[in-house]
C-alpha cells in the first residue's frame, strides 16, 4: 500500500481552475467517501481551501490510482484534459513531506499562515467521521499535525504580520489591548480602509464611523460594516470619541492637521489616539504625530514592517525544512 | 537568621529579574517570573515575621526594616496585580527595584543587629507605619508601570517595534489602567496612614514628618484629581508618577 497525493494549488492553477475543484467545508467527508467508492482506493482525505484542493490516498498501485482519480475529477469538473497540466502528483515519502509542509504553512500563499493548520485538521476529521481513513492516513495525518506544531513552536515562521492591514491591527492591539472597547473612524471609503477596518471589526472593534466626501458612498460602506455614516464636514466632531482613525482619501493634500487634533484633545481627556494613514499622498500632516498621545503610522512604515516580517519568515524556511526532514526520518510512516 | 532570609530573597529577585530579562531579550515572555517573585515574597515574609517577633510589634523600627517592608509590599502588589492584568513583565521591572531596596537594607548599619522590643507601642502608630509603607509599595509599583509605559510609548512613537521587549510589553491602555488603579490604591492607603498618624501620640519633633507626609499626600491627590477631572496624557501621568515617587522617597530619607 502506498501513500499518494494529487492536487493543485495557487502555484499550479489559476483561480478559474481552482474554483472548479473546490469542495465546501460541509462536503469534505462526503467527498472523501465518494473518492473511495469511485476510484477504488482504500483510504482518502480531501483538503480544500481557497488556494488548494488536494487528495490524499492510499492505494496498492500508484499509476492506476492517479489515472482513476484524474478521470473521475475530469468528468466531475467537466474540464477533461484541461485539468491535467495543473495537477501535481506525489508518492510515498514525498507525499508525507508535502503534507507536513502544507500543515506548517510552508506551501501557503502567505508563508507561515496559521489558518491552514485548522483547515487540514477539519478535512481530516471529516474524512475520519465519514469512515474514509484507516491505519495509514490516520497515522500520517496525526504525525503531520505533530510536525506542524513543532515547526511553528520551534521557529518564527508565523511571527509578525505580513500584510499592511494585519500590521495595523496588531499595532492597534498593542495600544488598546482588546479592541472591544475601541471605536474606529474611516476617512475615505476606499478599498484599503474597508479591508483594514474589517480586520479591526473581526478582532472586536466596537463601532465604526465612516466619513467620505460622497455621503452616499459613506452610507453604503457604513451599512456594509454595520457602522454609522458621518458627513465629511463632521469628522472633527467624531474625533472626540474614537480611538483609531484610518485614512485613505484621494485628496491631493493633507486633510487632518495638527490643529484639528489639538481641538479634540481636551474632550478626549488626552486618551491615546492611533492614526493609520494609508493614503498616497498622505492624508495626515506628520506634525499630528508630534502630539504626545498620538501614534501615527503611514503606508510606508506599515509596508516596511510587513516586509520585514515577510523577510524574517523567508529566512526560516530552511530551518523548517530541516525539522520536517528530521521528524519524518524518525517516524518510519506506513505507506512511505 | 533573619538576614539570611533577606539575602536569599534578594538573590531570588536577582535571578527572577535576570531570567525575565534574558527571556524578554529572546522575545519570549517568562512564565517563571511570577514563581521567582513568589519565592522572594516568602523569604521576605519569613524575614519580617522573625523581626516582628523580636520587636513584639510591626517591624518598622529602623531604616532596614522599612526598606524590607517596602520591598515586601511592592512584591505583594506585583503578585496581586501582575498576573491579573497579564503583565508578567511588571515582575521583570519590579525585581531590580526590590534588589536595590533590599541591598540598601543589607548595608552595614541599616538593620539593627539585635533588635529590641518596642516599648510603649501604640495601635495607631502601628497602623500608621504599616499602611504608609503598604501605600509606598503600591505607589512604587505604579512608578514601575509608569516606566514601562514610557519605554513602550517611545518605541511606538519612534516605530522601533522589533525588540523582544516591545513584543512582551503589555498594551498601552492596560498599563495606564493598572497605573491609575495602583495610584488610587496607594492614595487610599496613604490617607489611612496619615489619619492614623494624626490619631497616634506625637510630639513637636514629628512636625517635619507630618508636613512631609501631607505634602506627598497633596501631590498624589492633585495628580489623581487632574487625571480624573481634566485628563492627562499617558506620558505626563507616568512621568509625574515616577517623579512623585522618587521625590517622596527622597523627602522621607531626609525628614
Amino acid at each position: 500500500m502506498e501513500l499518494l497525493c494529487l492536487g493543485l494549488n495557487h502555484k499550479t492553477a489559476p483561480v478559474e481552475v481552482r474554483e472548479r475543484f473546490a469542495v465546501g467545508a460541509n462536503k469534505l467527508g462526503e467527498s472523501a467517501h465518494e473518492l473511495i467508492a469511485t476510484t477504488g482506493v482504500t483510504e482518502g482525505v480531501v483538503i480544500s481551501t481557497c488556494n488548494r484542493t488536494e487528495f490524499y490516498l492510499v492505494a496498492p498501485d500508484a499509476r492506476e490510482a492517479f489515472r482513476r482519480l484524474e478521470s473521475h475529477l475530469a468528468e466531475k469538473t467537466a474540464l477533461y484534459d484541461h485539468a491535467t497540466p495543473h495537477f501535481y502528483r506525489m508518492e510515498k515519502s514525498h507525499a508525507a513531506r508535502h503534507l507536513c509542509r502544507v500543515v506548517s504553512g510552508l506551501d501557503s500563499m502567505m508563508l507561515g499562515e496559521t489558518e491552514i493548520f485548522g483547515q487540514v485538521k477539519q478535512a481530516y476529521q471529516a474524512a475520519l467521521e465519514a469512515g474514509a481513513t484507516a491505519g495509514v492516513l490516520n497515522r500520517v495525518f496525526q504525525r503531520a499535525f505533530g510536525v506542524g506544531k513543532k515547526v511553528r513552536t520551534e521557529t518564527s515562521i508565523q511571527e509578525g504580520s505580513t500584510s499592511v492591514g494585519n500590521v495595523a491591527v496588531d499595532l492597534a492591539e498593542k495600544i488598546f489591548g482588546h479592541l472591544k472597547n475601541s471605536e474606529v473612524m474611516i476617512l475615505g471609503a476606499g478599498e484599503m480602509s474597508r479591508i483594514t477596518a474589517q480586520s479591526l471589526v473581526s478582532r472586536g472593534a466596537r463601532s465604526i464611523f465612516v466619513s467620505n466626501r460622497s455621503f452616499d458612498r459613506a452610507v453604503e460602506l457604513a451599512s456594509e460594516m454595520g457602522g454609522h455614516a458621518v458627513r465629511f464636514d463632521d469628522w472633527q466632531r467624531v474625533l472626540e470619541r474614537v480611538d483609531i482613525v484610518i485614512s485613505s482619501t484621494g485628496s491631493p493634500h493633507a486633510i487632518v492637521h495638527r490643529a484639528d487634533v489639538e481641538k479634540a484633545r481636551r474632550a478626549r481627556k488626552y486618551r491615546p489616539l492611533f492614526f493609520i494613514d494609508i493614503a498616497v499622498p498622505r492624508d495626515i500632516d506628520p506634525a499630528v504625530g508630534e502630539i504626545e498621545e498620538v501614534y501615527l503610522y503611514d503606508i510606508d512604515t506599515l509596508e516596511q514592517l510587513a516586509g520585514e516580517a515577510r523577510e524574517k519568515r523567508l529566512k526560516q524556511i530552511e530551518e523548517c525544512e530541516r525539522i520536517i526532514d528530521t521528524e519524518l526520518a524518525k517516524l518510519n510512516l506506513p505507506g512511505t | 537568621m533573619d538576614r539570611w532570609f533577606l539575602i536569599t530573597s534578594t538573590l531570588l529577585a536577582i535571578i527572577g529579574g535576570a531570567w525575565g530579562m534574558v527571556s524578554v531579550h529572546r522575545g519570549r515572555r517568562s512564565r517563571w517570573t511570577v514563581v521567582w517573585m513568589v519565592g522572594v515574597l516568602i523569604c521576605q515574609l519569613a524575614f519580617l515575621s522573625i523581626r516582628g517577633e523580636l520587636r513584639g510589634a510591626c517591624p518598622l523600627s529602623d531604616r532596614g526594616e522599612i526598606l524590607a517592608f517596602l520591598s515586601w509590599s511592592l512584591t505583594l502588589f506585583y503578585i496581586l496585580v501582575g498576573p491579573a492584568y497579564r503583565i508578567s513583565l511588571l515582575g521583570v521591572f519590579t525585581a531590580p527595584v526590590v534588589v536595590v531596596f533590599q541591598t540598601l537594607a543589607l548595608l552595614p548599619g541599616t538593620l539593627e543587629m539585635n533588635p529590641g522590643k518596642v516599648i510603649g507601642g501604640n495601635p495607631w502608630h502601628e497602623t500608621h507605619s504599616a499602611t504608609s509603607v503598604l501605600a509606598y509599595g503600591a505607589l512604587a509599583l505604579a512608578a514601575v508601570a509608569g516606566v514601562m509605559f514610557l519605554v513602550l510609548d517611545r518605541q511606538l512613537k519612534e516605530h522601533h517595534l522589533k525588540s523582544g521587549l516591545f513584543r512582551n510589553l503589555p498594551p498601552v491602555r492596560e498599563l495606564l489602567i493598572s497605573l491609575e488603579r495602583l495610584l488610587w490604591l496607594g492614595g487610599v492607603l496613604l490617607t489611612i496612614g496619615i489619619l492614623a498618624g494624626f490619631l497616634m501620640p506625637h510630639d513637636k519633633s514629628a512636625l517635619g514628618h507630618l508636613i512631609a507626609a501631607l505634602a506627598v499626600w497633596t501631590g498624589y491627590a492633585v495628580l489623581l484629581a487632574v487625571k480624573s477631572v481634566r485628563g492627562l496624557t499617558g506620558r505626563r501621568l507616568s512621568l509625574l508618577t515616577v517623579a512623585l515617587f522618587i521625590l517622596s522617597l527622597g523627602v522621607f530619607a531626609f525628614v
